[in-house]
C-alpha cells in the first residue's frame, strides 16, 4: 500500500491488448452454455428430469466451487496458467457435450465446466490486478467489462442464428473451436508482467537483483479477513441484489412470450443484447468515474435502478416499452460488472487474500441467483408476474437501502505523488 | 515453472476428482430416469408391441413387429410446426392417462436462447404427424402462435391446463 508508485508496474500495451481480447473471447465461449444447455438436451430428446438434474449438480458445483477456486487462484503462482487450464476444460466440455449428448458424459461435462468457470471468472479480474495494479485497476475493470459485453452480445446473436440455421449442436463445436483465439490471445499477455503477489491483492513483489525468487508474503489470517465489517456487508448487498435481479429477465421474456407471438423471439432477443450494448459503452466510464467520486455514489446509483426496473415491469404493459425498461439494466450491469471486483480489490488490499474473497462474493452471487427463481415462481404462481416483479422490486430496495446505509466508502486514499 | 505445477496439478486432480465423485453419485439414479423417454416415445425402427397376455401358452415367445423408420418414429424433442409454418416448440413430454390413451403433448414454446420459454400442453389431436409420404417428418400443430401464447405454463405437481385443438383452454381431469 505505502509503497512508492515508482515500483508500480507498467505493463505493455501488447499484454494490456491481449487481456482486452482473452476477455472478450471468455464471454463468448461462456455464452453457449446458460438457457440454451436446456434447450440443446431437449432437441437430443432428454427428459425433463434429466435435463433438470443435470443442471442442478452443475449448479452445486458452481456454488462450492467459488470458494476453492478463489483459494487456487491466491495459491498459484501463475494466473495465467491457471486460466489457460480453465479455458481448455470448458472447451473440453463444450466438445463433449456436442458429440457425446448422453447422461453420464453430459453430467461430467456440466460439472467441468461449473468447476473452471469458478476458477476463470476470478482469475481474469486476478490477471488484471497483477497486470495494472491497485491504482489503475478502475479503469481496467470497466474496459474488461467492455469487452466481456461486447462478446456476449456479439456471440448471443451469432449462437442464435448458428443453432436456429444449422443445429443446436453446432453452437457447441464453435464454442469448443474458440478455445483457439482464446489460447493465442492468453499468449500475448506477458507473464513476467503479470505481478503474482499484486494478482493475490498484495503489494508487488520487491525486485531485488540478487536473490531473483523473493519469499511470497503470508495471506492475512482467514478469522481476520471474515472479520471485516465492510466485507460482510458488500456480501449480503451482492445476494440481495442478485436474488432480485436474476429471475428479472427469464421472467420478463415469459411475459413477452404471452404476450407476443411474432416478434417475441427478436424481442428477448434484443432484451439480452440491448444491455450488453449499454454496459459496452458505459463500464469504461464506470471505472474512471469510481476512481475520481468514489466507489459509493456508483454503487447506490447503480443499485437504484434495480427496484425502478421491478417497479416498471409490474405496470408497463407494451412489450416494447418493457424493451426499453430492460436496457436499466444495462445500467445496473455497467456498475456491478466494474464495482464488485473494484470494491473487493479495495477491501483486501495488502491482504493477500483477493481471489479468495472473489470466491466468497461469488458464492452470495450464486446464492442470490439460484433461489431468484424459486421466489419469482412462485410470486408467479400464486399472485400473478406482477406481484412477482413488484416482490423482486422489494428485495432491490432493501439491498438498496443496506448499500446506502451501511456500505462505507472503500476509495484507498490517494497514494502520494512520487 | 516446477513450483507453478506442484501447486495446480492436485488441485485441478482435486477438481476432477469432486466431479468424479458426482457422477457415481449420480449414476445410479438416472439409470432409472433414462428408461422413462422409451414410453412415451418407443425408439425410431423397430419396436415392441404390447406384451402378449400371460393368460396364453406360458411358453409362447414374444413376437416382434419391425416397423419402418419412415412410418414411426420417436417424437421427444423433435420441432413442432404450425399449419403456417410458424417454428412452435419442441415436445418435451407426453401426457398419458391410466388407461394407456395419450391426452397432451408438452412443447417448450418460444424464448430466445432458451430465455423466456414456457412449457404448454396441448391436446394430442391438435397435432398432426406427417407420415412417410413426404420427404420430411414432421409434427403440425392445428393452432397458431397468437393461440398458444396465452397458453399457462405447465407445472409439476400442479392440474395440467391443456389447450385444445380449437384454441380453447380445458383442464385435464
Amino acid at each position: 500500500m505505502a509503497e512508492p508508485s515508482c515500483t508500480a508496474s507498467h505493463p505493455s500495451k501488447r499484454s494490456l491488448r491481449g487481456l482486452d481480447w482473452f476477455v472478450f473471447f471468455v464471454a463468448d465461449v461462456q455464452t453457449g452454455f446458460g438457457p440454451f444447455v436446456a434447450v440443446y438436451l431437449t432437441s437430443e430428446k432428454w427428459t425433463q428430469v434429466d435435463i433438470g438434474l443435470v443442471l442442478t449438480a452443475a449448479g452445486l458445483v458452481g456454488l462450492v466451487g467459488q470458494i476453492p477456486g478463489g483459494a487456487l487462484l491466491d495459491a498459484a503462482r501463475s494466473e495465467r496458467f491457471v486460466a489457460a487450464i480453465a479455458v481448455a476444460l470448458i472447451s473440453v466440455s463444450a466438445l463433449a457435450y456436442a458429440l457425446y449428448p448422453i447422461f453420464p458424459v453430459v453430467l461430467v461435462a456440466a460439472c467441468l465446466h461449473a468447476a473452471a468457470s469458478c476458477v476463470l471468472g476470478p482469475a481474469i479480474a486476478a490477471i488484471s490486478l497483477g497486470l495494472v495494479g491497485p491504482s489503475a485497476i478502475g479503469e481496467r475493470l470497466g474496459r474488461n467489462a467492455r469487452f466481456a459485453s461486447i462478446g456476449a452480445g456479439l456471440t448471443a446473436g451469432v449462437m442464435g442464428v448458428v443453432g436456429y440455421l444449422i443445429s443446436p449442436s453446432a453452437v457447441f463445436f464453435v464454442t469448443a473451436a474458440l478455445l483457439v483465439p482464446t489460447w493465442l490471445t492468453l499468449r500475448t499477455i506477458a507473464p513476467r508482467e503479470i505481478d503474482p503477489e499484486q494478482a493475490h491483492g498484495n503489494a508487488p513483489m520487491p525486485h531485488k537483483p540478487n536473490n531473483r525468487q523473493a519469499e511470497p508474503r503470508a495471506p492475512l489470517d482467514l478469522r481476520r479477513l471474515l472479520l471485516r465489517s465492510p466485507l460482510l456487508i458488500f456480501g449480503g448487498c451482492i445476494l440481495l441484489f442478485h436474488l432480485a435481479n436474476a429471475a428479472m429477465l427469464p421472467l420478463m421474456g415469459s411475459v413477452l412470450t404471452m404476450r407476443l407471438s411474432d416478434w417475441a423471439t427478436v424481442l428477448i432477443a434484443a432484451c439480452m443484447v440491448g444491455p450488453q450494448l449499454i454496459v459496452a459503452i458505459f463500464s469504461p466510464w464506470v471505472g474512471r468515474q469510481a476512481q475520481r467520486w468514489g466507489r459509493r455514489p456508483l454503487l447506490i446509483a447503480g443499485f437504484a435502478f434495480l427496484p425502478i426496473r421491478g417497479v416498471l415491469f409490474a405496470t408497463v404493459s407494451d412489450p416494447y416499452l418493457l424493451v426499453a425498461v430492460q436496457l436499466l439494466d444495462g445500467l445496473t450491469a455497467s456498475v456491478f460488472s466494474v464495482l464488485v471486483p473494484l470494491t473487493i480489490a479495495d477491501l483486501t488490499r495488502g491482504t493477500g487474500r483477493f481471489n479468495l474473497t472473489q470466491g466468497m462474493v461469488g458464492t452470495m452471487t450464486g446464492l442470490g441467483a439460484s433461489l431468484s427463481p424459486t421466489l419469482a415462481g412462485y410470486a408467479t404462481d400464486s399472485y400473478g408476474s406482477s406481484v412477482a416483479f413488484l416482490s423482486l422490486a422489494t428485495v432491490a430496495a432493501v439491498g438498496l437501502t443496506a448499500v446506502a446505509l451501511l456500505m462505507p466508502e472503500t476509495r484507498p486514499p490517494p497514494e502520494p505523488p512520487p | 515453472m516446477g513450483g507453478r505445477f506442484r501447486l495446480i496439478v492436485p488441485a485441478m486432480a482435486l477438481l476432477i476428482l469432486v466431479s468424479a465423485s458426482r457422477v457415481l453419485i449420480a449414476q445410479s439414479a438416472p439409470d432409472t430416469a433414462q428408461q422413462q423417454p422409451a414410453s412415451p416415445a418407443p425408439p425410431a425402427g423397430t419396436s415392441l408391441p404390447p406384451a402378449p397376455p400371460p393368460a396364453t401358452p406360458p411358453v409362447a415367445a414374444p413376437s416382434v413387429t419391425v416397423i419402418d423408420a419412415q412410418e414411426a418414429r420417436g417424437i421427444i424433442g423433435n420441432e413442432v410446426r404450425s399449419a403456417a409454418d410458424e417454428n412452435m416448440g419442441r415436445i418435451v413430454d407426453v401426457i398419458v392417462d391410466g388407461s394407456g390413451r395419450t391426452r397432451a403433448a408438452i412443447i417448450d414454446f418460444g424464448g430466445f436462447l432458451g430465455v423466456g420459454s414456457r412449457k404448454i400442453a396441448v391436446d394430442w389431436k391438435a397435432l398432426h404427424f406427417v407420415p412417410a409420404a413426404s420427404k420430411r417428418y414432421g409434427i403440425m400443430l392445428e393452432l397458431t402462435r397468437d393461440q398458444v401464447k396465452l397458453a399457462p405454463e405447465v407445472k409439476e405437481g400442479k392440474p395440467i391446463v391443456v389447450l385444445g385443438p380449437s384454441g380453447i383452454l380445458e383442464p385435464l381431469p
